[in-house]
């Protein structure tokens, strides 16, 4: 805690300032940069940070799974430049995408702007985004799931300087142009995001011309200790404890390699007082060949923070809470290294997003045994689909990330249709997709009838079916095809996600959750289930009005009310 | 003959009556009756008609806005919708874009899930299905729509949305379902998503549909209510009611189109901000109107009201795809209550303590410190003064109510008022930032106008913060609402979804679109018995480039294009493109999304002629107080400044004062701290100015 005095109502304006200039660099990133994935599905993040990389603000719409990892982003390049007995210049801007220093993973490229007052050091601007392609091993940069090692996922970024003395490197911009597909669009977005992150360095300047850098310091100090003091307060509040859960991915189902499957994520969280610590032994060992290991800062590390302070600080209930780093100071997370959850380079990383979220899932199972009216039951986990198709001069490519569902919560039943913990993205509209691609979906409905069921009942996935108008392809990275999302307290298990493929013929035939890129004929229909959530309480006390109106509503069927729920019809 | 704006707000229904034979302005004020606000209107009315000996059959029309829609969505009370959409798509209106609204939140509600507009037993599915060009794959199955019709008569359902995939491309199916359920259920409120928004995203239009359909019945039957009584109290007058685009519409085309009033009751004040900056010769005009527990802020920028854009446009958490001026409300107002939070930070709202108990200081049973209590404190308020002596307020309440806070932040109390009241000022520039500096706009580009109660009190604060050197506040702050109405003019929009690219454009498409789009709204305007010959139309299309998700509105020269006008159209798109996100792409092909009109009626006589001149009540003595103690803060340390206290009501045109001074009148009192100016325009506007700036 800082002891150093700061008026009350100043730092509360100096606050308000630092969230508006994150939130300016997000607005500038969003609308400068050239691909859909950032303007439309809000994949960046933007944050400013101090000179050792804590952060002390970030954008209001940015992704958490974007701005959450920016400070080990510059950790990281902090470290990687003293190991090259380097350091931070004024006029340098740095390139980075190291998942085993700091990184997300390599699509996720960061570019730091260094914030200078008398020529000491004194802060970070820093943009993150989520690129379409980073010269890996087949186009695009989702559903690579045979990318056999780190290089295999395209180029690695390890504090690359990208300018120097204000000027541009020149030969590093060429590299990037020659090894990256579609290079006006990526290395434009590139460029979108120095943009941003030389604005929020200008501004976060301007801010400490205004006040000083004592008193910005002091109120940063004091932001970052009131996000601490709220933490620990909820902390506090949890009861003393050790709490243990694990559950499990699919993994490469389709593999006869039995180490690709059935993979086992663990947590044991104990609380003491206002801290609580996160140990993922028990975790399964990583996967030396395919990329669905995960890199223990910048995703294990944000998925288990953005969990807690879900659950711990929720903003329904707490209003909008800074995020900066005092906010994790009071936890801890530790994972064996050589895990799924800590691999050791080179073991690719890439797909790491739904084993992520699984990290997230686990982390909430183990809090319920504490917190049981804060969490949710099992949630339902995401796939993303890549679509693709058409020939040398019109190629396109179409990703949909597949929704799933929250498990039923204390006082009300599961979130329906949504993104789950730590992803929170936007899907496409049907009259754009058909109106652009050889592709007609012929069904978006929720899944009925399968949903958890409990006092509280698990949300529920959806039905979408896509017919293909045209050869194409397609590439897949979910998980949740096996395990299907927990029941809490007496609640029964959601259900499992389904893909099926269904050919001209009405042959239909099921799917695993991870495909590499596979050719798909005309007419054929691809038909994707999304997982239902976990239910909450006994079913036994679930209140007949809500099973009234679930039947009314034809969420459940006549045979689960009366045979579920033993209601007399 | 008489028109009189009638503007229904939370605390207060207000008057503003114009006298176009002697250019005469009458104003008056009543309690709102939440209620039935048909009350306090037509009350209202009688009242200021006998206050002033007008005569009733010489009022020839009526503006009207009303927040009847508004509170239907944002209380959740409105009519029971049925829906009838495509088999396959039942629950779009459920899934909505798969985002949640909040990313840290396990216990968050879902406004299109938790508040359904249409609960899913009464969202029912027939077989019909167009593709993207509007060309039918599957015919519609009429005989399966009888029992739903059957099964909604059952459950009381009075009013039905159709909303199919494509209807924007081709509303046969819309249109021959209607055509079913209007004979069938003829109580029914009817509506289809093409007649309500005919563009292309599902969710947004069956949204914008179903929030049409909540709101229909109560709107319609409220309007059809006031109609009658108006008629009643002034025989010969036209009603005109307010929309969200900030134009008027008939009675009739409201009972049609009832989701065209969701900000009626806002976007007034936004109106006579744009009036006034066109008479002052203003391109650049920030508007803002504090009042008890909210501000509002608009943005006028080049002489033209921002929009709110497509993406952003929502109302209480649905997303709804119609034109809308955009108003930026943010919970900061005179009721905004001071605390020290969990953490340990020190917030000003959005809690209010509202009407009631309202500020301490009201001695209504308050004890909460808010930013009325910390202006009384400092000495910005004279409690005496306030609506001309008919309300006082004690400061002594408020110094006690601030004790509280003061003593856990180990801070005095002057200290606390100020800091409250830069928390604040902090609040409403972070907002007007959000309209600005981030969407690339310079806000020391623009001056400021400040009314309502509290803008004029807090607005040079807000100035200062954001670099602005000019405040201006209008005669009477207090009324701009009612008066905003009375300026306005009726306007009707029609938009089509074309999605027709460059490279493959058709121009006689466009052509032709244009002008059955020009026929429509004509023939709206027959239907209104308005003068044809005085409408005046207004091209717009949105573009974006191929892949693009969003689209920038560019105007259209003309809606009879050619060959040349279109280039010229491409080019003012690249450009706006820079503008806006600071780059384009001078080679990538352009997606012409939809391409919109706007139709205005003329005024006869321009609306230059109104002023708030002759508004002044003359049976209120004029009272010279002395001098007083005010605190400002100089430096970040709060200073007393010996400060004159001056009547508006002396004010006359050139009068010139240097700050500070505190000037008061019946319903709002400005503030001009140190190191400001105030000066009297000839129409009694005041103009603010920061010092250092001045020296022409």
């Amino acid at each position: 805690m800082n002891d150093k005095k700061i008026d009350p109502f100043l730092a509360s304006v100096i606050h308000g300032a630092l969230e508006d200039i994150a939130l300016e660099m997000g607005q500038k990133l969003m609308r400068m940069s050239y691909s859909s994935i950032i303007r439309e599905s809000e994949d960046f993040g933007t944050a400013l940070t101090d000179q050792t990389g804590r952060q002390l603000c970030e954008c209001t719409m940015s992704t958490p799974l974007q701005s959450g990892p920016i400070p080990g982003y510059v950790m990281g390049v902090l470290e990687e430049l003293k190991g090259r007995g380097d350091a931070v210049k004024p006029g340098d801007i740095f390139m980075h995408n190291d998942p085993y220093n700091g990184a997300s993973h390599g699509p996720d490229v960061g570019f730091l702007v260094p914030v200078f007052s008398n020529n000491d050091l004194v802060g970070f601007s820093v943009t993150t985004a989520h690129h379409l392609d980073v010269g890996a091993l087949t186009p695009g940069s989702c559903g690579i799931v045979d990318a056999v090692d780190a290089y295999a996922e395209g180029l690695q970024f390890k504090a690359v300087r990208v300018y120097e003395n204000n000027k541009k490197v020149e030969p590093v911009w060429q590299i990037l142009r020659s090894n990256i597909r579609m290079p006006d669009l990526v290395v434009g977005d590139m460029e979108a995001q120095v943009s941003a992150a030389r604005i929020g360095a200008e501004r976060f300047n301007d801010l400490i011309q205004k006040y000083g850098l004592e008193t910005i310091t002091a109120a940063y100090e004091n932001l970052l200790d009131y996000s601490e003091t709220l933490m620990r307060k909820a902390i506090n509040e949890v009861p003393d404890g050790t709490y243990y859960a694990e559950t499990f991915i699919d993994g490469f189902l389709d593999s006869e390699d039995e180490n690709l499957k059935d993979i086992k994520i663990a947590a044991s969280i104990n609380v003491t007082g206002s801290n609580l610590t996160v140990d993922l032994e028990g975790t399964s060992k990583q996967i030396d060949n395919k990329p669905i290991n995960m890199p223990f800062v910048g995703t294990v590390d944000c998925a288990i923070w953005l969990t807690l302070r879900s659950i711990l600080l929720d903003s329904n209930e707490f209003g909008s809470i800074p995020q900066n780093s005092g906010l994790t100071r009071p936890i801890d997370i530790t994972a064996p290294l050589g895990s799924l959850a800590n691999p050791i380079f080179p073991a690719p990383v890439i797909a790491r997003f739904c084993p992520g979220n699984a990290v997230a899932d686990t982390v909430m199972k183990a809090m319920s045994q504490a917190v049981p009216e804060k969490v949710s039951a099992g949630i339902g986990n995401l796939r993303v689909v890549a679509f693709s198709g058409g020939r040398a001069d019109s190629q396109w490519v179409h990703m949909e990330i597949m929704e799933g569902s929250y498990g039923g919560r204390y006082g009300q039943d599961g979130m329906d249709a949504v993104d789950t913990l730590y992803a929170n993205t936007r899907n496409n509209p049907i009259e754009d997709i058909e109106s652009h691609l050889p592709l007609r979906v012929l069904k978006y409905e929720l899944r009925e009838a399968d949903a958890g069921h409990g006092k509280w009942r698990g949300g529920l996935g959806t039905v979408r079916l896509f017919e293909f108008l045209d050869d194409g392809a397609i590439s897949i990275e979910g998980d949740g095809h096996k395990y299907e999302p927990w029941g809490f307290d007496g609640g029964a298990s959601g259900s499992t996600a389904e893909i099926n493929l269904v050919e001209q013929s009405n042959n239909k035939s099921s799917l695993p959750s991870k495909i590499p890129y596979k050719p798909i004929p005309v007419g054929t229909k691809i038909e994707v289930l999304g997982p239902n959530g976990g239910g909450y309480g006994s079913k036994s006390e679930r209140d007949p009005e809500l099973i009234k109106s679930d039947l009314e509503n034809e969420i459940i069927t006549e045979k689960i009310a009366k045979d579920e729920y033993n209601m007399i019809l | 003959m008489y028109s009189i704006g009638i503007d229904v707000g939370g605390t207060f229904t207000d008057f503003f009556c114009f006298d176009h034979s002697d250019q005469k302005t009458f104003v008056y004020k009543t309690a709102s009756t939440p209620d039935d606000p048909s009350k306090a209107v037509c009350a209202g009315l009688e009242a200021l008609l006998t206050k002033y000996s007008i005569k009733a059959t010489d009022v020839s029309t009526i503006f009207h806005g009303t927040t009847v829609g508004t509170n239907s969505i944002l209380e959740g009370k409105g009519a029971k919708v049925g829906l009838i959409t495509n088999s396959g798509f039942r629950d779009i209106l459920h899934i909505g874009r798969h985002q949640r609204p909040q990313h840290y939140s396990i216990g968050q509600e879902i406004p299109w899930q938790n508040r359904a507009l249409i609960e899913r037993k009464f969202r029912k599915t027939v077989n019909c299905r167009l593709d993207s060009s509007g060309n039918e794959i599957t015919p519609l199955d009429e005989k399966s729509i009888l029992a739903h019709l059957e099964f909604f008569e059952e459950n009381n359902v009075n009013s039905v949305l159709i909303a199919f995939l494509f209807s924007y491309r081709n509303n046969a199916h819309e249109r021959r379902v209607s055509e079913l359920v209007r004979d069938q259920m003829p109580n029914a409120f009817v509506t289809t998503s093409s007649s309500v928004s005919p563009q292309f995203r599902e969710f947004e239009r069956f949204t914008t549909g179903a929030v049409a359909a909540f709101i229909g019945p109560k709107v319609t039957g409220y309007i059809d209510n006031l109609s009658l009584t108006l008629k009643k109290i002034c025989q010969n007058a036209e009603l005109r009611i307010m929309t969200s685009s900030g134009g008027l519409a008939t009675p009739e085309m409201i009972m049609r189109h009832p989701e065209l009033t969701l900000l009626s009751g806002l976007v007034a004040g936004a109106n006579a901000g744009l009036w006034l900056a066109s008479k002052k010769k203003m391109k650049n005009l920030i508007t803002l109107d504090i009042g008890g527990t909210s501000a509002d802020i608009s943005i006028i920028n080049n002489g033209q009201l921002n929009e709110v854009s497509s993406r952003n446009a929502s109302i209480s958490g649905y997303p709804v795809q119609l034109p809308m001026i955009d108003i930026h409300t943010i919970g900061a107002g005179g009721g905004s209550i001071a605390r020290v939070d969990a953490g340990g930070g020190f917030k000003v709202g959005p809690e209010s303590a509202g009407a009631s108990p309202g500020p301490a200081c009201y001695n209504l049973g308050g004890s909460k410190p808010t930013v009325t209590d910390a202006n009384l404190v400092l000495g910005r308020l004279l409690g005496d003064r306030i609506l001309d002596g008919r309300m006082t307020l004690d400061s002594q309440i408020a110094e006690t109510s601030l004790k509280e806070v003061s003593s856990t932040l180990g801070s005095n109390i002057n200290q606390t008022a100020l800091g409250t009241i830069s928390v604040l000022n902090n609040n409403m520039a972070s907002a007007i930032r959000s309209r600005t500096i981030q969407k690339g706009i310079d806000p020391r580009d623009f001056s400021l106008c400040a009314f309502g109660g509290g803008g004029p009190l807090q607005a040079v604060g807000v100035a200062e913060i954001l670099g602005i050197n000019e405040v201006i506040v209008p005669q009477a702050p207090g009324i701009m609402c009612a008066f905003g109405l009375l300026i306005s003019r009726v306007e009707y929009h029609s938009v089509k979804t074309l999605l027709m690219t460059k490279t493959q454009f058709n121009l006689s498409t466009l052509n032709e679109t244009l002008s059955e789009m020009k026929s429509y709204l004509t023939s709206i305007f027959e239907r209104d018995k308005a003068d044809t010959k005085l409408i005046c139309f207004e091209a717009f299309t949105d573009l974006r480039y191929v892949g693009q998700g969003y689209e920038l509105k560019v105007p259209l020269n003309s809606d009879v294009l050619k060959l040349e006008d279109l280039e010229q159209v491409w080019d003012a798109f690249h450009k706006q493109h820079k503008q806006e996100y600071g780059h384009n792409f001078l080679s990538a092909d352009i997606e012409m999304v939809s391409v919109k009109l706007k139709a205005q009626i003329k005024k006869e006589n321009s609306s230059d002629e109104f002023s708030f001149e002759n508004s002044i009540d003359e049976t209120v003595s004029r009272l010279n107080l002395p001098n007083t103690k005010v605190e400002f803060s100089i430096d970040g340390k709060p200073q007393s400044f010996e400060t004159e206290i001056i009547d508006r009501k002396t004010l006359t045109g050139g009068t010139q004062k240097a700050g500070p001074n505190v000037i008061y009148q019946e319903d709002s009192t400005t503030v001009v701290p140190p190191g400001w100016t105030m000066s009297v325009d000839d129409d009694l506007t005041l103009r603010l100015r920061k010092l250092d700036n001045n020296n022409e």
